[in-house]
Formats: structure tokens, C-alpha cells, sequence
């Protein structure tokens, strides 16, 4: 019955100690020859909580969620995740420490239907051995059926039933990024760093994208940091933001605090007096 | 005979949270009731699950104080909540009311408040949204039911609001301390309380609602288990909207009278794959589902393999004549039945199993007609596709084709127990326990329903020598001609219209002795038509004049009058030298034709018709776009079907 679903088991049956998502990152630094992308920036995210991380173009919001999750590694700094150093861990490991993400540019296989491409995420999560999956036996197919059934349950909370067997290239831009969602999801992410989930998405992708994002973080307790451009979404349902300018920190704090921020508004209108 | 009698005794006594009573009584948990795809699989509840949850919402209304005689009103989907919270009403002797979920707020508002619904069960956060847009004028209503949690988080801390699964506590709560409760309130009704209401679209002023007893229901689903020979566990699938009386005589009557499973798909963008899961056995729809479904096969095919093209098209030729035969009694040469019993498991079979049809024993198309193009295609191919006819006010669907009697041009026989007759001016007259009770608050309208027992359906029809109804159209669109018989343009010109050469038609007859028509030909096809046989032409009124496509028009034309009644057959008709336009006011905007503009406008076309004339010459206008207005002389010719 729809009275009781949209309610993820993995996400209401999780324990709090579970829930532990406490990244600490100290003074920074990636550059790229020359280039320095990110400036001695630190960043410390708490468990439930919904940071932003905001910017103007080429401010280095990408390199920095990048870092996190292991695909560029910084010259300088650390990253401690739950009290663990994860500064030099490769991508893999750190989807087993609890890190989920999603792409700016949409990452999955466009071949594969919406159904492998999450089911691809459970894998971390699959205990059985290689000989036993191919003998199929019981308790592989038990696994199996937990398997597709946390996978349904985030279907439903994502509302993708009519897509769950459509293969995903032939998927509209916005579906897309909600598939992605679901992937990182599947993986129970302890973090869920997102990368611009709303870019190319209309009103209505966007509202949905919000309400998920809202149940996911408000009544769940999921942590996450949302890098967007979009600044009425970014106000509106972040806790605290972080705004970052050619690789620098500019500010940090809640959204009315940021907003009255003089140093932000310059960076994101310019120099009024620079102007005249 | 006896089933009959049995049923008959039966549904005298009951009412329809009684029929769901002894169904789980006697079905238990052996049998299906319902199922609802969930979590990419199909769920199921057994007939004890339905009852123990009617139980269980009937008691969390109580304990909302819901009293006999209240009404409840639903904004619901179709869902398995629907048919609990619908029954669970019923079970405490309320009345319900469906209304669409995608009114607007002030309609909803208005609907609501007219029957001082106390509580109102609606779908999700989109219906709740709609409701406190306009609370202040639903004073009366103190609970808000929602089904679907999804996005209601920030309304969780709002009294005026509960979750579909908090009533369910409530109920057990109530249930723990008033155990007899529910199961007493059941035993009290009688089979005549009024059980469902159902808002009819009115053309004029505010939507009627006509009310249908337990007894209209469940003597409509007796018919029906009867004349369609319906047994437990076959499947319904619910996809008509629960306002609409398909739906209701279904859920509410037939799926308890028979005991078959009703099952819900799974959003409503999953239909089509969740039909296909099913494999319903029977289905009422309207004749837009099988036109898109017919259109879309032929899009499929087109894009098919050759093999399968030239099968495909093999076989619906083969089906036709093999349907055209057996419907006309006549002996099929053996080769054929042969290649007809290759192609059922090489094309037919494969092709309705792709398409979920495979195990329908009847499937029926509702509404306006369906072109005879598309019904003969399904029945082709072995679909078992019948027309039939009904309204709400007679409690649903009374007029089915029999099994191998399908006439396209009716809607076939009674069901058993049900009396149909012509009035003196050719109206469709009805009896049957089913007949409603009268609409709502509208004791002026429910006099007028009715004549000396029989209901008045508005429709004009006759009943041809077989004893099949023919509807002709709505009364007041009917037109008599010189010996006063009854004629529908709308009928004629709908069957016109299905030609694919005709784009337009417009009849006349009215107090004249026989049927003429103004025919506009279809550019595009036509035209199609015309360069596959090298006939040359310049514009539309070229072609509209050329010998050859006069021949054709006559064809489709013979072709129509051969499905028609005598005194509605077609004579003479003209080829228009335009196309009617409502830059040039003869149709509306929204493209019906003005039928009295354009008789005034042809008047000495449609006088040469009936006087005899091979041709006439004519001036016509045409407005250009620019807003000139241009003038065309041509002579057009008059042609006579005979």
C-alpha cells in the first residue's frame, strides 16, 4: 500500500552509530602545475548536517569534492573522516569508509538499464564468495533478494518505477541525475557528496530533487555536501554554506549569515566601486 | 436459470460490506481479492487481508465520529486504500463520493461542501495542498486523510491532517475497545441505503449527483456475473479513475459479487507494462485505449522485420475474412481454417500476449463509437472486442454485444433482469434494480429521470430486427426528417469520419425526404491516393472534383450506408470545393461544425440535391489569410449513391 511506502529500510532501520558522518579537513592545498585550485581551505561537516559549498565558475568547488573523494590528491592538508585519515585513500576504499557521491557530468552506464546501474552500487555490499554465486545457492539468492529489495525501496522513495528497466542513455537529462541519487543511495553512504544535482533541470525536477534531498537529510539525519550554483535552492535548504573564491575560503556559516556577507556579495556581483 | 434465482435472492438481502463479509468467509485466505504492485513486484491481499483492513479504517472513521447517514468524501487514485476506505464507509452506513483528482481547489471545495462531508480521504500532498488553499470555506470538514506520505513531512505537526496509516492505529485502538462495534454497524444496513453517489457531468449549471443504492450495485454486479459469466479470481485491472462509474460498478459491485481479484498498478506511468503483467480477463474501456493500442501495433510492425511485416499483414487479412464470415454464418473453406489456425499460434497469439491481451475471454469498448476500422482489426487478430452501453443513472453498464454477435453498428442485448424499451419520440428506455435513486438534493431532476419506473437515458436509439439497440445519438440532437423518423447527423457523420479519405461531413435531412451530405475529402490522403495512380491535380478543389476520387468517395460512402439503418442512409452527396474553415465561421474554434451557418451558407447546394440536379454551378468566397476575401466560380457535381 503507498501508506507505507517511500520509506527506505536502509534509511529508517539505520542505526545512529551508523549515521557518524564527521569530516574534518585541514588546510588544503591542490594545484595543478602552477595553478593552484584549492588555497589552504578548511572545511569541518557534523553528522546531519546539510553543508553547501558555493562559488563562482572555476572557484575550485569540483577539485575540492574531488579531493574528498580520492580522485585528485592533495599536496598538502588532510582529511580525516570519523577520526580516520583518508587524505591518501583511492575512490574504492572510500565508498567502503562511507563516502557516496554524484557527478556534475552525469557518471553512470548508459548502456545498462536504471535496475544494473544501482544494483552495481550493492556490490560493496554483497558478501557471498565467487564460488558460491556461481552455484547460486540459497543463501546467495537470500542476498540476492535483500539486495533487490533495498534497491526497490529506493526505486519507490525516488518515484523511478517506470524506469526501472529502461536502459539509461535513453533517459531524459534530469531522470538521469535522479538515477545517480539513487546509485549513491544504494551504496548507504554514511556522507553524500552531491555535484550540482540540479544543473539542466526544470521547476518541477527541481522541486522533486529538493523534497528527496529535504526527507533524506531533515527526517533520515543523512549527511551531505551540496556543491550548487543555484542560490535560492542553496539558501533555502542549506544549514550552513562555505563559499569558496579562486580557491580560497571566502566565508562560512548559516544562509542569513552569508548572505549579509560583504566579501561574498562582491564576489559574486563584483566591485561596485571598482566600476565608477 | 438457478443462477439466476440465487443471485437474485441474494442481492435482495445484502449489502456490499455484507458481500465483502462473506467473501472472506468463504474464500478466507484461499483466494486473491486484491493485488497492487509494489517494489517491482505484485503484492497481494487475500479476501480476509480486504475485510480485516475495511474493518480496521471503518473503526478508525468511527473513532473520528463518521454516523450513519454521514457522506465521505475521496480524492483517491486507484489504489487498494481506495476500495478500504470506500467500503469502510459503506461498513458504517455513510455514503461516498469520488471526486477527480485533477479538479481544481474550487471545485473540490464546492462539491465537498455541498454533501457536509466530515472527513474527507484524499490522495497526497497535491490534493492536501489544494485543501488548505481553500479551508476557510471547508468549515464542516474536520479530518483530512492523506494516503500517500510522500512529501508530507513538513505537514506532520498540522491537527487537521492524519496519514492513511495512523487511522489504521487509531481503528485498531478503537477496535481493542469497541470490539463488536464495526461488525454491528455492518449487520445494520439495508440493501436500500444509498451507497455510492456519483457526480454527472452537467452541460448546464452545477454537476448532478446521482446516488446508487447497495441493492443498484449489487443487482448490476449479479448481472453482470451472469451475462459475462464472470468467476472468482479473474482478473480486473483498475486503471478508470474511481469518480467515473466503470470503476465504482466494478470495485464496489462486480469484484464483490464475483469475487474476482482487482489489481492496481503500480503508478500511473506503469500501466501499460503492469497490463501487460495482468492479462486481465475482462475490461470495460473507453474507444480511445484501443485506437492508440491499434495505432501503436501498426507503428511497431512498420518498424518490424520483413518476415514479421508481411505475417503480420497476411494475418489481419485472413482474420478479417474469417471474422466477416462466421459473424454472417457462413461455411469457411478448409484452406483457410488451416492458414487461420497457422497464423493464431504464429501471429495472433504472440501479438496479444505482447500486448497483455492474451487472456481475455471479453474485452468492451464504452463511450463514443469506435471506428469500425480498429474493432475489426482486434477481432482480426482474436480479440474478443464487444461494444456496449450504459450511463450512472442506471448503475452502469447494461447493454453488451453477445459473443458472436458483434455488429459494429450496435451496442447489442440487455443483461439478464434488465428491460429495455423505445419510447414514442425513440428514447432509450430502461428497467432494472440498478436504475439509481435519484440525484442528491434534486428531487425536480429525479422526477424528470423518470417515466412510470422506466429511466430516461436522453439517448434516441432503435432496436433493429436481431433485438440489438442502436444508439443514435443524444435526443436533443436528433432530427426528423419528412415522414418523421428519427436521424442523428452526429451518427452519420462520426461514421463518415472514419474514412481515412474524409476529412469532414456534414448531413442534412431535416424535414426532407431523404438524407443528403456535404463532404469535405481529406488533402493529405487523397492526395496520397491520387499520385499513387498518376491522377494529376492542381489544389484541393481540383482534386475534390476529379471523377476518380468522386468514385471513391462513393465507395466509402456505400460502405457507411451499408452499416446503416434505412431511413438514415445516405442518397446524394457533394464533394466540397474547400475545406470548411473557421476562419470562415462554419466550424467553432474548437472544430464542430455549425451546422446552421453552413446549411444557411450551401443553401442552393443542398437545394440542388433534393432537386434533382447531376450539378450546379456555384460562387463561392474564401477569405484569404490576409483578410481578402476571394471568389470561386466552379460547377459541382451531384452524386447518387444507388
Amino acid at each position: 500500500m503507498k501508506a507505507f511506502r517511500s520509506r527506505p529500510s536502509i534509511m529508517i532501520n539505520r542505526p545512529e552509530e551508523d549515521k557518524e558522518a564527521e569530516l574534518d579537513i585541514r588546510n588544503l592545498r591542490l594545484s595543478f602545475g602552477g595553478v593552484v585550485a584549492v588555497r589552504d581551505v578548511d572545511l569541518a561537516v557534523h553528522t546531519g548536517e546539510l553543508t553547501a559549498v558555493i562559488g563562482p565558475n572555476g572557484a575550485g568547488k569540483t577539485s575540492l569534492l574531488n579531493c574528498i573523494t580520492g580522485f585528485y590528491h592533495p599536496q598538502q592538508g588532510q582529511i580525516i573522516f570519523n577520526g580516520k585519515d583518508i587524505t591518501n585513500l583511492h575512490t574504492h576504499q572510500l565508498v567502503g569508509v562511507g563516502i557516496g557521491r554524484t557527478f556534475q557530468n552525469i557518471e553512470l552506464f548508459p548502456g545498462m538499464t536504471v535496475l544494473a546501474n544501482m544494483t552495481l552500487a550493492r556490490h560493496i555490499h554483497c558478501h557471498y564468495s565467487f564460488w558460491k554465486s556461481c552455484l547460486f545457492l540459497p543463501e546467495v539468492r537470500e542476498e540476492e533478494i535483500r539486495h533487490r529489495q533495498i534497491l526497490e525501496e529506493i526505486i519507490d522513495f525516488l518515484e523511478m518505477q517506470s524506469i526501472r528497466k529502461q536502459t539509461v542513455g535513453s533517459l531524459p537529462y534530469g531522470m538521469m541525475k535522479r538515477v545517480e541519487l539513487g546509485r549513491a543511495l544504494a551504496l548507504e553512504p554514511r556522507l553524500l557528496i552531491l555535484d550540482e544535482p540540479f544543473a539542466g533541470m526544470n521547476l518541477e525536477e527541481k522541486e522533486d530533487m529538493v523534497r528527496f534531498l529535504l526527507e533524506l537529510n531533515g527526517r533520515w539525519g543523512l549527511t551531505m555536501i551540496l556543491v550548487e550554483h543555484d542560490m535560492s535552492i542553496v539558501m533555502s535548504i542549506a544549514r550552513r554554506i562555505m563559499v569558496l573564491n579562486f580557491g580560497e575560503k571566502l566565508g562560512e556559516g548559516n544562509p542569513d549569515e552569508i548572505s549579509a556577507n560583504p566579501e561574498v556579495i562582491k564576489a559574486y556581483l563584483g566591485d561596485a566601486q571598482a566600476l565608477e | 436459470m438457478d443462477k439466476t434465482a440465487a443471485h437474485k435472492t441474494k442481492r435482495h438481502q445484502v449489502t456490499l460490506p455484507r458481500l465483502l463479509a462473506q467473501n472472506a468467509a468463504n474464500y478466507g485466505d484461499a483466494k486473491t481479492a486484491i493485488r497492487e504492485k509494489a517494489y517491482g513486484i505484485w503484492q497481494k491481499y487475500t479476501w480476509n487481508d480486504y475485510f480485516s483492513y475495511v474493518c480496521k479504517t471503518a473503526a478508525g472513521f468511527a473513532a473520528l465520529n463518521m454516523k450513519r447517514g454521514d457522506n465521505l468524501c475521496l480524492i483517491v487514485n486507484n489504489s487498494p486504500e481506495w476500495l478500504f476506505t470506500e467500503l469502510a464507509a459503506h461498513a458504517l452506513g455513510a455514503t461516498s463520493l469520488n471526486l477527480f483528482t485533477s479538479s481544481i481547489a474550487d471545485e473540490l471545495a464546492f462539491s465537498i461542501g455541498r454533501i457536509h462531508s466530515p472527513i474527507v480521504v484524499v490522495q497526497d500532498q497535491e490534493q492536501v495542498d489544494k485543501l488548505i488553499e481553500v479551508k476557510d470555506k471547508l468549515t464542516q470538514v474536520q479530518k483530512v486523510i492523506y494516503i500517500d506520505p510522500t512529501g508530507m513531512t513538513s505537514y506532520e505537526d498540522d491537527p487537521w491532517l492524519t496519514s492513511y496509516a495512523s487511522l489504521l492505529e487509531i481503528g485498531e485502538k478503537y477496535m481493542a475497545e469497541h470490539p463488536e462495534y464495526v461488525e454491528g454497524e455492518i449487520s445494520k444496513g439495508r440493501p436500500q441505503d444509498i451507497a455510492v453517489m456519483i457526480q454527472t457531468s452537467g452541460t448546464t449549471g452545477v454537476p448532478k449527483m446521482a446516488m446508487l443504492s447497495h441493492r443498484n450495485l449489487t443487482t448490476m454486479a449479479a448481472q453482470w456475473v451472469e451475462a459475462a459469466n464472470i468467476q472468482p479470481e479473474e482478473n480486473w485491472i483498475s486503471m478508470s479513475p474511481p469518480a467515473w462509474i466503470v470503476d465504482q460498478m466494478w470495485g464496489m459491485g462486480v469484484a464483490l459479487g464475483s469475487a474476482m481479484t482487482m489489481n492496481f498498478p503500480e503508478t500511473p506511468e506503469t500501466v501499460l507494462e503492469d497490463f501487460r503483467d495482468i492479462g486481465p480477463s475482462i475490461l470495460i474501456t473507453a474507444s480511445r485505449f484501443w485506437e492508440d493500442m491499434a495505432s501503436r501495433i501498426r507503428v511497431k510492425i512498420s518498424d518490424a522485420t520483413w518476415v514479421k511485416r508481411k505475417l503480420f499483414y497476411m494475418g489481419e487479412k485472413v482474420g478479417r475474412s474469417v471474422v466477416e464470415k462466421k459473424l454472417h454464418k457462413e461455411s469457411i473453406p478448409w484452406p483457410t481454417k488451416v492458414l487461420y489456425r497457422f497464423l493464431k499460434a504464429a501471429v495472433y497469439n504472440p501479438l496479444l500476449d505482447r500486448l497483455g491481451c492474451a487472456r481475455f475471454h471479453s474485452a468492451f469498448t464504452g463511450g463514443h463509437p469506435i471506428s469500425p476500422d480498429v474493432i475489426g482489426f482486434f477481432r482480426a487478430i482474436g480479440l474478443n472486442l464487444k461494444q456496449c452501453y450504459g450511463l450512472t443513472e442506471s448503475g452502469g453498464i447494461f447493454q453488451i454485444q453477445p459473443d458472436g454477435e458483434v455488429k459494429l453498428e450496435t451496442v447489442g442485448r440487455p443483461l439478464p433482469l434488465t428491460e429495455v424499451k423505445l419510447a414514442d419520440d425513440q428514447e432509450v428506455l430502461v428497467k432494472s434494480d440498478a436504475n439509481f435513486c435519484g440525484y442528491y438534493n434534486d428531487y425536480q431532476s429525479t422526477e424528470a429521470a423518470f417515466e412510470n419506473g422506466w429511466l430516461k437515458t436522453g439517448d434516441a436509439g432503435y432496436i433493429d430486427d436481431d433485438g440489438h439497440l442502436l444508439i443514435i445519438g443524444r435526443k436533443e440532437d436528433i432530427i426528423r426528417n419528412k415522414s418523421g423518423d428519427a436521424f442523428s447527423p452526429d451518427f452519420i457523420e462520426t461514421r463518415l469520419k472514419f474514412s481515412p479519405y474524409i476529412k469532414e461531413a456534414v448531413t442534412f435531412g431535416e424535414a426532407r425526404p431523404y438524407i443528403t451530405a456535404m463532404i469535405n475529402i481529406d488533402l493529405g490522403n487523397v492526395g496520397n491516393w491520387a499520385e499513387e495512380r498518376m491522377i494529376p491535380y492542381t489544389t484541393y478543389m481540383d482534386l475534390s472534383q476529379q471523377k476518380a476520387v468522386e468514385d471513391l468517395i462513393l465507395e466509402e460512402v456505400w460502405e457507411v450506408n451499408r452499416q446503416l439503418p434505412d431511413v438514415m442512409k445516405i442518397k446524394k452527396f457533394v464533394l466540397l470545393y474547400k475545406l470548411l474553415d473557421a476562419d470562415d465561421d462554419e466550424l467553432t474554434r474548437t472544430g464542430k461544425v455549425r451546422r446552421r451557418f453552413v446549411y444557411g451558407l450551401y443553401i442552393k447546394i443542398i437545394e440542388a440535391m433534393y432537386g434533382g440536379l447531376t450539378s450546379v454551378p456555384v460562387t463561392g468566397k474564401i477569405r484569404y489569410r490576409d483578410g481578402r476575401i476571394g471568389e470561386i466560380e466552379t460547377t459541382i457535381n451531384i452524386i447518387s449513391v444507388d
